[in-house]
This record gives structure tokens, sequence and C-alpha cells, in this order.
């Protein structure tokens, strides 16, 4: 439900899921891969166990696939990979994110720094 | 009991906690989350090297409490599910959703409640008709434009007579199966969260 205090988390929702899909650009990922990604670039992330969802969401859209792999560590993992139209959605998000962050920088610049009234 | 145990039975109890959480979402799919989940806390035990228990609730905290998580799963599955079901349950569920935080979705879900309604009056008025053929049916008459239903007013006549047998089941398994689909199709347009930036 759309309150006033969750500006941010929606706001995070929407970064959050291109930078998930970015991060499996280079090849295929599970969970808690994703998740040392994020952590180290962002702070994206304020629960880990968000991901997983959101994930799931992603892989319903057609965004990703995922695999089970037996791992040597005892218990299997769960890898996502893009699909072909995951690449081409996050390379149009990219592109999208990147004209509209420099507009909104160029907005919200002169506020940086400012007291509020 | 030893550390090790203790340790084991924190985690057995967030996952226990998260599957009651998840409780809406079809079984298969929630072993699945809860391998995942388990997966994740044992991978990041592992990591920490000696396990303490304060290493334990640390990770927990970071992986966020099951009644904030399981919300995310179920918010998106309901409406995914509903979207392919022909169960009116599990569609109305759907369409009760999105009419939280949408007024489409309240809209819909009125319509849902109006039409299935109808729907199964019209298969029991023909089910009753069965038994009480001499009080139930398609009544028109001075004191009333139209109703199926009990009627002890013998000024009224029945239209439909044994017709509304027929005409009920069928009308009213029609009317719920255009419902379902009616809902189905309209909740394609629903969205729960934000679209994304692209």
């Amino acid at each position: 439900m759309a309150t006033t205090e969750n500006w941010e988390t929606q706001l995070r929702k929407g970064w959050l899921e291109l930078a998930i899909l970015a991060s499996l650009w280079e090849g295929e990922l599970y969970g808690l891969d994703i998740i040392r990604r994020l952590d180290t670039n962002s702070d994206l992330l304020l629960a880990e166990g968000t991901i997983y969802p959101i994930l799931g969401r992603l892989k319903r859209d057609g965004l990703i696939d995922s695999k089970w792999v037996e791992a040597e560590a005892g218990h299997p993992r769960k890898y996502y990979r893009l699909t072909a139209e995951g690449r081409r959605r996050v390379v149009a998000m990219a592109r999208y994110a990147s004209t509209f962050l420099s507009r909104i920088a160029s907005l919200i610049e002169p506020l940086i720094g400012r007291e509020a009234p | 009991m030893n550390p090790d145990q203790r340790l084991q039975q924190k985690i057995d109890a967030y996952l226990m906690q998260l599957r009651r959480s998840l409780g809406e979402l079809p079984p298969e799919e929630v072993t699945e989350i809860l391998q995942e989940i388990r997966g994740h806390i044992l991978e990041r035990t592992e990591a920490s090297g000696e396990l303490t228990e304060a290493r334990l609730v640390a990770i927990l905290k970071a992986l966020g409490s099951p009644d904030d998580i399981a919300p995310l799963y179920q918010a998106d599955a309901l409406l995914a599910r509903a979207r392919g079901s022909l169960s009116p349950r599990v569609v109305m569920r759907g369409v009760h959703r999105w009419s939280t935080v949408s007024v489409w979705g309240l809209v819909l879900f009125v319509l849902g409640i109006v039409g299935y309604a109808t729907g199964a009056s019209l298969i029991l008025a023909g089910l009753i008709k069965i038994f009480d053929p001499i009080h139930v049916g398609a009544w028109v008459g001075p004191n009333r434009i139209f109703d199926i239903g009990v009627n002890h007013d013998p000024a009224a006549r029945d239209v439909l007579g044994w017709w509304l047998i027929p005409i009920g089941l069928v009308g009213g398994s029609a009317l719920l199966i255009a419902t379902t689909r009616a809902l189905r199709w309209t909740l394609r347009f629903a969205r729960i969260r934000r679209p994304t930036t692209a």
C-alpha cells in the first residue's frame, strides 16, 4: 500500500530490479552472489531476503531463468540467468535510467547542501 | 542440548515462521522458497567462520523478518495464480488483493461478488425447484415485477415453470464461468507494485 513514508521503499525497489538484472549480465549467479554484488556496490538492499521474491517475479515475467545446481557446499543452489528478453530489457532499462538520472541530477543538485526552511 | 543444536533450532524456527507466513502459496512453491532461504542461511553461517549465537542472530536479522519477506512473495504470487486459475476462490483472492491497493480492484471485487452471487442463486433456485416445484419459480404478478425465488402469493404467476431447472442450472453455471473469465481477463491489468523504470 502506497503511504507517504514508503516512497523511499518504492524508489528503491525499482532501482533494485535494474541492479539485479544488471548483476546477471556477465553470467549466472545464485541469490547470495547477487546480494554480495549489490552490497559492495550500493546500499540498495535493506533486508537481504527481499531479493528472493523479486527474483521470483522477474522469473515469472520471463526476464530470468533459474535452475537448481547441486553445490559442493552440501546444499543445492538456485542459479539465475538472464533470458534473451531479460537482456533486451536490462539494456533498455539501463539507457533509460542513465538519461533519467542525469536529468534528475541536474534538477536536484541545487538542493543539496541547502537548509530546509 | 549442545550449542549446535540450539543454533539449528533457531534456523528451523525462522524457517517455520516463514512457512507459516507463506501459508497461501502452493506447497511446491513454498518448498522451493524455503530451500532457497535455507541455503542462504547455511551459506552465510559457513562463511562466518566459527558460528556463535550472536552471529546467527545477525545473519537472520540481515535476512529480514519472515513477516516482512513473506508478503512480498504473496502480493505477486496471489495475482499470478489468480490470473491462471479457474477457481472462483483463487480468482477472488487475487481480486481482493488488488482491491487493497486500487479502486479498480475494489470495483472488480464488487462486480465479482455480484456475478458469483447471482450465478449461485440461479443454480440454487434451479435445484430447489426440483424439491419444491409449487412455491419456487420465476414469478410475475400484481405485487411484483419479476423475481426468482419462493412465493406464497396466489396472485403471482410462474412464468418459467419447470424450465427454471435447466435455465437455472445452465444459466447459473454459465454466469459463474463468465464471471471467472471476466475477472481473470481484467486482472491482467492489475499492478500491485509500481511499474519498473522500463
